[in-house]
């Protein structure tokens, strides 16, 4: 299980301290967008970093159709890191769709984590008149599946065909020299799919651990007004509005985005009780 | 700027890293219809893209410069100022300046072929999870026939076993044979399948009377043998009361009628002979309902046969059945059988057989027939699928 799950979704462990804290990346690229961010956090947490699979070097091997044609199938991936390190109360840390998984697996198991930090989270991307504004109408998500198809960016394979039929070929993961990003058909297909059609606003209702909403400005993916109803149907939730332009603040503005993230954990960590911390006049 | 990129055959355009639109040149702005680069000047390049493609830049072109500073073949949709759609592919790359510099190719045509090439490929690639699909249902089912097989063996184990036990039952209802110095009788039972459609009795009613019924119900199997185990209670129970063979088989012929009179399906009907013995008087009176001629052999060899003087049990209602009478000497033998003991041989082979060992104890000529029976199966296998049955009397 600990070799399978590690070997799986690439995971790295890094820091020096004893909180956990999880970097969850969003949709279609690896862990290695948090290289401007994930440094200022080593110090004091034990950094884990992970690919879901189909992206990076994740173990495409283990890539199944059926599971993570669902977000529920990426939720157990990120269950079953948890579970092989043993994780408790972890800040989990999650960019836009990653936010949602996140919330999903601290609903499944609130004993894993302390507090979430959504970075440009949505709960649905699609528009539902009249309460409700996503920002797309069904049409541009599925121009955007199309889109996807005529990019050829860190394909596995120029047909899926032969990996559906031979996933046990784990060379065609060998001949990538970089799947940083990928729109994959296989991978990125099904993975968009679980994203972009799955509507959460029934699920961020029921959440109970503290969360951080890093709402981006001018974010066509999620914008101020999506933040805002996060923020206003999501109990113990805090927003905070960046200055960051773009649906990448760990990109684009990664300084913001940690001072951010720092802030917000100094105000509402628990202080931790250290081990060997004894009476010194014994 | 420079003339030659104001003119250049493709598009080109810098932004700032927050996506700002710099420049643009006059190829470009042509192409989206727009009078000139004033519209733009500050705007993000969002305005320039469809929303799909809007979502796409942030998605793949922001993570790719940051980490790659380089794009190439970037496939997005671009606005016209009508809102139409141009196909292109973008290359761009990132400055120390902080600018992102793009060239950007109309491809209309080359998207119209990839469009269909995509298709065709995705059809392609539907068919073969179709047929992936086809093929796990299609292992899905062969497993549920191996189950339901290995249930159906199951029950045909258990099925086999309750025959056996229902044979074994059968078979206890048998009479044994009789052997005193006043008479011989001795039987011979085999049913085709687990159980037998034959069923017979011999009873010493007295002490000079003894009562030899053998039936034979239409078919065989579990049904037939059920209706012979059911008129086997029955002829027993008229058998002791000394009741007369015309009353005997009136009461069967009337159980059968009453049996199915409601359900023309589950009809058998029954063929039977009845032999009541005095030995005091020497006397057989007999009844045969449709039943193959018994054989009745004087102690010099002269064969008479008992034929039937009835139709068979259970085809006409109300029929008055009628006994005959004869004498008989002593040294007299008598076999009754059923149809799957004549039909296995030749005709008068029973009457041959029965002459060639007159002069052998009876127990021998049962032994002759019974092995002429089981060589004549070996050979004719066809015969094998009757119930057998044979019954041999001396007087």
């Amino acid at each position: 299980m600990i070799q399978n799950t590690f070997k799986r979704n690439n995971v790295h462990i890094r820091g020096n301290g004893k909180k956990p804290l999880i970097f969850a990346a969003g949709f279609g690229c690896d862990q290695t967008v948090w290289n401007d961010v994930f440094p200022a956090f080593e110090e004091d947490y034990q950094v884990i970093l992970f690919d879901y699979v189909g992206f990076g070097n994740s173990d495409i091997t283990a890539f199944d159709l059926i599971k993570y044609g669902e977000l529920s199938g990426y939720v157990q991936d990120l269950l079953d890191i948890c579970e092989t390190l043993d994780l408790k109360e972890a800040v989990f840390v999650g960019h836009s769709v990653s936010s949602m998984i996140g919330l999903l697996a601290s609903l499944s198991k609130p004993e894993y984590f302390s507090q979430l930090i959504m970075i440009a989270p949505s709960p649905s991307y699609i528009n539902d008149p009249p309460e409700y504004y996503g920002g797309f109408e069904m049409k541009d998500l599925l121009s955007l599946m199309d889109l996807m198809e005529k990019n050829y960016i860190g394909w596995a394979n120029a047909f899926s065909i032969t990996l559906l039929n031979n996933t046990a070929n784990a060379d065609v993961a060998k001949d990538l020299e970089d799947r940083f990003c990928s729109t994959d058909p296989l991978f990125a297909n099904t993975f968009a799919k679980a994203c972009f059609f799955t509507d959460n606003r029934k699920d961020i209702t029921k959440a109970t651990l503290p969360s951080l909403i890093l709402q981006c400005s001018e974010d066509v993916i999620a914008p101020r007004v999506v933040g805002e109803y996060l923020h206003a149907n999501m109990p113990n939730s805090t927003i905070a509005y960046m200055n960051a332009i773009g649906h990448c603040p760990h990109m684009s503005d990664p300084e913001e985005t940690i001072f951010l993230i720092k802030n917000y954990l100094l105000e509402h960590s628990m202080p931790l009780i250290g081990e060997g911390v004894g009476n010194l006049n014994e | 700027m420079n003339e030659l990129i104001e003119n250049a055959p493709c598009g080109f355009i810098t932004l700032s890293s927050e996506g700002e639109i710099l420049m643009i040149n006059k190829t470009l702005l042509n192409w989206l219809d727009y009078p000139s680069s004033e519209h733009f000047m500050g705007n993000h390049f969002n305005m320039l893209l469809s929303p799909s493609s809007q979502i796409f830049c942030q998605l793949y072109l922001v993570p790719l410069i940051k980490v790659k500073h380089t794009v190439e073949e970037m496939f997005l949709t671009l606005h016209t100022v009508m809102k139409e759609e141009i196909p292109i592919l973008l290359n761009a790359s990132f400055h120390d300046n902080h600018q992102l510099t793009c060239v950007i190719f109309p491809i209309r045509n080359r998207s119209a072929l990839e469009d269909a090439l995509i298709n065709a490929r995705k059809m392609t690639e539907d068919a073969y999870l179709e047929k992936e699909l086809a093929l796990l249902e299609l292992e899905r089912k062969q497993q549920d026939l191996l189950q339901a097989n290995l249930i159906n063996t199951k029950i045909m184990r258990e099925t086999e076993r309750d025959l056996q036990i229902a044979k074994k039952i059968q078979e206890t209802a048998l009479t044994k044979d009789i052997t005193n110095d006043n008479i011989e009788i001795l039987s011979y039972y085999r049913a085709s399948k687990s159980l037998s459609g034959d069923i017979f009795g011999f009873y010493q009613v007295t002490p000079q009377k003894y009562a030899i019924i053998l039936l034979d119900v239409m078919g065989h199997g579990i049904s037939s043998a059920l209706i012979t185990m059911s008129l086997q209670s029955m002829f027993q129970k008229l058998i002791s009361r000394e009741a007369a063979p015309e009353s005997v088989l009136q009461e069967l012929d009337q159980y059968l009628h009453d049996l199915f009179q409601n359900n023309q399906d589950a009809w058998h009907y029954c063929t039977a002979i009845y032999l009541n013995i005095d030995i005091s008087t020497q006397t057989i009176e007999y009844i045969n309902g449709g039943h193959p001629p018994a054989i009745l052999q004087e102690d010099n060899g002269a064969q008479h046969e008992l034929g039937a003087t009835n139709p068979p049990l259970g085809t006409f209602e109300n029929i008055l059945f009628k006994s005959r009478t004869l004498n008989y000497e002593r040294g007299t033998r008598i076999l009754l059988y059923t149809d799957g003991v004549s039909e296995a041989f030749e005709l008068n082979t029973l009457n041959y057989l029965l002459n060639e060992s007159i002069s052998s104890p009876l127990a021998q000529t049962k032994e002759i027939i019974q092995s002429a029976l089981e060589n004549k199966e070996t050979i004719y296998s066809k015969y094998n699928n009757d119930d057998q049955c044979f019954i041999l009397v001396e007087l």
